[in-house]
């Protein structure tokens, strides 16, 4: 022993109690949460664009009284700040702003269904696979590096092509490969809880397969889930995005902060506010969910930081 | 007598941690003489490693030097610049580690690495260094040296390792080698191995040795002297004979009771020491000991003892300086 | 024994390469299904001989069969034709793999070689300005759009430095067309831009996992023994360290392979790269299924030995699996 000292003592253990995380060990992660200002702020930035893409209709209504579809050849590529259009307007001659509030729908609304879909699927695989273990759940992990060894966005593109996604579809499609990182996750995580103490004791006890996996395992990976999801919400942002900017990912007619941001080669040399305003919303949305991430990784283990 | 070749002078190291300051070294002083072996025993903690560490420079983060000098031949290390300091390490004073499995860097060759202080301090050709780094392996024991010599660490064994550890501290022929619990991570057979070869090195090269350890046994078996230590202080120091025979300090004597022993004259039980260690953020005040000891008076918990003559060595312990005998109550 | 663990690798990846395989081949059949490329543009062709052609290649076997017919067929190459105009998809892909493998590979090098001194920085100055500075350029670079990045850097480095009749980056293709282009100078001043945009990300990823990496290797008890033998910290750092520190970087750049290979698609569309990646946009935008499922059936086996590469280095450059 070279330091006797207790500066790598963790400053909170792991849950111990047996069956569930303790409710002091939530209540603590979120008390470091609540903490951590640069976590309070990405989440509440996150939460902003959640309310405006539930709200969009209300917040154009309201704010720039103009349709989102609505095209004015007489008035394209009007500069910020010209009258009604703060943001100005595109190529088409369409209000900005309004576009850019109706294309946080589409970025929020693909992206947690996304995440809820991809979480419950990996999760599910997860905990199968990690608490039978053997073939199932060898062949599962197979199938999950399979899926794993296909560059995403070739398949993305496929079945964009096959089916012509609208935002649920689209949000099926991003899903559907991004289950895989989550259940090798979860696996992991279910192979350490599972040779606990209060796991055998538990199946000492006589408790069926499926209580021990939704009532002891789940609580246990829950931590897993949030924090991955987290993260996985900037992904989700950043793919769809670039899907909607190749013309693969929904409509071109429905207005979203990637495919507002296809062909704009064609003029950003004059009007590079229109590649900047999209293009910045990302950013800040995927920053956002990544540090909101961290953030609660932080808060509910800190050792890992 | 010539003047001491390693003199360490009211040294204090310090750990800034989020809780507090730790005060692993308190204001240790102790002299090594050319040729010598010391022995410093105390409990996990107590500061001994830390200041091995602090002798070569090598405390880690948040860990500081705060006062105190370390001279060799006369010289303070702790005022060298990193340059020179550097020639210091592995030339003049080694130090060879607890875990022989993690202390040796798994991407390079044996041979290399027991050879790398010749070529740091010898500036000699690799190959030359190379074929002295294998000798070396020879003379610490390890069969067919010039093979071994390309095996990389994870071929050894632990006793081998901790072998190779040795040859790489005394390739240079330091004449200081500190050997920081050399034996506690191996197998009880292995680990007299490793100490005989530590008292030939000693007798051999003339290397003067600080031998660290928790383990009395050891001690008794390798060093002149000892110095006991607890709670980032000596508490005791003398001749291992008499430190041994007629311990001056509490702990020194709880601590003898608490191992067994072959040359006990009757069937004594073994008596482990009360109590928890210190805690060093926020020790104790007074002597750090007195709430485990034993024998102690009113004075131990308001004044902090100093390091006295006390019979045939040193004890910090109000107690035994008035004169009172440790015996059984 | 090294070579029975690339032995090992080797057969590790089988089941993968046919899992991939029975993929794509049953999106093919589901697309395409019994669909003979090219069998639209002979307006002669009678209905019994379009009976007699699929008896001919086989598309009137069970399913099992025709998947070993075709996984042959890709053992030797042979990725099928293109539904739309009956070209052979390996001769689309080999025409296009060089541009692609230059970028990857050059993306792949810029990525390693800038983020190891990034992450090394961090890691000897922990908790430093420059590391903190570090730090949010990396969870930065994790969070912007590489399409976007294109585009910008295309505006300020080609746009808007031509503008201001300043020397100016190429926005586009492997050379300038015509004469005088091609040479080295003009694919290195060509490379620029795609290999930043491919790189920046991974820049992010590669540099926090040195820094973390190297922040352990340096707690370990090796470096110390190193620091006792007195040598320079530079040598401690770059001799002891920074060898344990990269080993692991290389499993992790393998892992990111299929991630590189799919924004590598996206800055290939962005820079009219003329590599696999902008291929399979073209005939994606054409819904030409089979040289899609061709290509992607490519690139996924290229992920798969790219992996297994990476597997290789790793034993190469980890004693303790060369020498087990």
């Amino acid at each position: 022993m070279i330091t006797p000292l207790p500066v790598d003592a963790p400053a909170v253990p792991a849950p111990l109690v047996p069956g569930r995380p303790a409710r002091g060990y939530w209540k603590e992660a979120t008390g470091r949460l609540r903490r951590n200002r640069i976590g309070v702020t990405s989440g509440l930035v996150l939460l902003f664009f959640v309310v405006v893409a539930v709200t969009s209709p209300l917040l154009a209504a309201v704010f720039t009284q103009a349709d989102p579809r609505h095209i004015d050849l007489l008035n394209t590529f009007l500069p910020p700040f010209s009258p009604h259009h703060i943001l100005g307007t595109d190529d088409l001659g369409r209000d900005e702003l309004t576009r850019m509030l109706y294309g946080a729908q589409v970025s929020m609304g693909i992206g947690f269904l996304s995440v809820g879909v991809a979480l419950t699927i990996g999760a599910g695989v997860g905990l199968l696979a990690g608490y039978y273990g053997g073939l199932l759940d060898g062949l599962l992990m197979r199938f999950v590096d399979i899926i794993l060894a296909v560059p995403a966005i070739f398949l993305f593109i496929l079945m964009s092509i096959l089916f012509k996604p609208n935002t649920i579809t689209l949000a099926l499609i991003i899903a559907s490969v991004g289950w895989g990182s989550i259940a090798r996750l979860v696996r992991g995580e279910v192979l350490s809880v599972r040779t606990r103490d209060f796991m055998i004791a538990t199946r000492a006890l006589g408790a069926s397969d499926a209580r021990l996996i939704l009532r002891h395992l789940l609580p246990n990976v829950l931590h897993v889930l949030i924090v991955f999801g987290s993260l996985y919400l900037g992904q989700v942002v950043l793919i769809e995005a670039a899907l909607d900017f190749l013309g693969l990912g929904i409509s071109p007619a429905t207005p979203s902060w990637g495919n507002m941001l296809t062909n704009s080669e064609t003029f950003f040399f004059h009007s590079s506010w229109l590649v900047i305003w999209p293009g910045v919303t990302i950013f800040v949305t995927v920053l956002a969910a990544n540090l909101f991430g961290n953030a609660i990784r932080d808060a509910f283990d800190p050792r890992l930081r | 007598m010539p003047g001491p070749l390693l003199e360490v002078r009211d040294l204090k190291t310090q750990f800034s941690t989020p809780e507090g300051v730790v005060k692993a070294v308190d204001g240790v002083s102790f002299e090594l003489h050319a040729g010598e072996t010391l022995g410093i025993v105390g409990e996990s903690g107590c500061g001994k490693s830390v200041t091995a560490l602090s002798i070569m420079r090598l405390v880690p983060r948040p860990g500081r030097i705060v006062g105190g000098q370390v001279l060799f031949e006369g010289r303070d290390l702790a005022k060298l610049s990193n340059a020179q300091m550097q020639e210091i390490r592995g030339e003049s004073i080694a130090m060879i580690f607890q875990d022989p499995m993690t202390s040796l860097n798994p991407v390079f060759r044996v041979g290399w690495q027991v050879s790398e202080p010749l070529l740091l301090h010898r500036s000699m050709p690799q190959a030359k260094a190379l074929q002295g780094g294998t000798i070396m392996l020879g003379r610490v024991g390890i069969p067919s040296p010039e093979t071994r010599a390309r095996d990389f660490p994870h071929h050894f064994s632990g006793g081998m390792r901790q072998r190779a550890m040795i040859a790489m501290g005394l390739t240079t022929t330091p004449p200081v080698l500190i050997a920081d619990e050399p034996t506690t991570a191996l197998d009880v057979t292995i680990q007299a191995q490793i100490l005989d070869l530590l008292r030939n090195a000693n007798r051999e090269f003339g290397t003067a040795t600080i031998l660290i350890t928790h383990n009395l046994g050891v001690v008794a078996g390798m060093c002149e002297r000892v110095m006991v230590m607890y709670a980032g202080r000596i508490v005791e120091s003398g001749l291992t004979t008499d430190v041994f025979a007629h311990p001056k300090h509490p702990y020194t004597w709880s601590l003898l009771r608490s191992i067994p022993r072959l040359d006990a004259e009757r069937h004594e039980p073994l008596k482990p020491i009360e109590g928890m260690p210190p805690d060093l953020i926020a020790p104790p005040p007074g002597c750090a000991f007195h709430p485990r000891c034993p024998f102690k008076v009113e004075r131990c918990s308001r004044d902090v003892p100093a390091l006295n003559r006390v019979g045939d060595q040193l004890a910090a312990c109000w107690v035994t300086q008035s004169g009172v005998e440790l015996k059984d109550a | 024994m090294l070579a029975k663990y690339l032995v090992r690798r080797v057969l590790a990846t089988i089941p993968v390469v046919i899992g991939v395989t029975l993929i794509t081949f049953m999106l093919m059949h589901v697309t395409a299904g019994s669909y003979i490329p090219g069998i639209d543009l002979n307006p002669n062709l009678k209905a019994e001989d379009v009976e007699a052609i699929k008896r001919y290649l086989g598309l009137d076997r069970p399913l099992y069969i025709q998947y070993i017919t075709w996984l042959a067929g890709v053992g030797h190459g042979d990725f099928g034709r293109s539904m739309i105009d009956g070209s052979l998809v390996s001769s689309h892909i080999f025409d296009r793999l060089p541009a692609t493998l230059e970028l990857t590979i050059t993306a792949i090098l810029l990525g390693i070689l800038i983020s190891i001194p990034l992450g090394v920085t961090g890691a000897l100055r922990r908790g430093s300005k420059i590391d903190h500075a570090l730090t949010a350029m990396s969870v930065g670079g994790f969070a912007i759009p590489a399409f976007w990045l294109g585009l910008l850097l295309i505006l300020v480095f080609s746009v808007q430095l031509q503008a201001w009749g300043l020397p100016f980056l190429p926005s586009g293709g492997v050379t300038t067309p015509g004469l005088g282009g091609g040479d080295l100078l003009d694919r290195v001043v060509h490379l620029i831009l795609p290999a930043t945009v491919l790189s920046f990300v991974y820049l992010s990823i590669w540099s926090r996992f040195t820094r973390s990496s190297m922040l352990e290797v340096l707690s370990q008890d090796y470096v110390r023994t190193a620091r006792a033998k007195g040598m320079t910290e530079r040598r401690v750092v770059y001799m002891h360290a920074l060898r344990n520190a990269v080993i692991p970087l290389v499993t992790l750049v393998g892992l990111e392979l299929p991630a590189l290979v799919s924004g590598g698609l996206v800055v290939e569309v962005v820079f009219s790269w003329p590599g696999i990646g902008k291929l399979l946009y073209e005939r994606a935008l054409q819904t030409d299924y089979t040289t899609v499922l061709g290509i992607t059936t490519f690139a996924a086996l290229l992920v798969v030995a790219g992996n297994l590469l990476a597997d290789i280095l790793y034993a190469l450059l980890d004693p303790r699996i060369r020498y087990a």
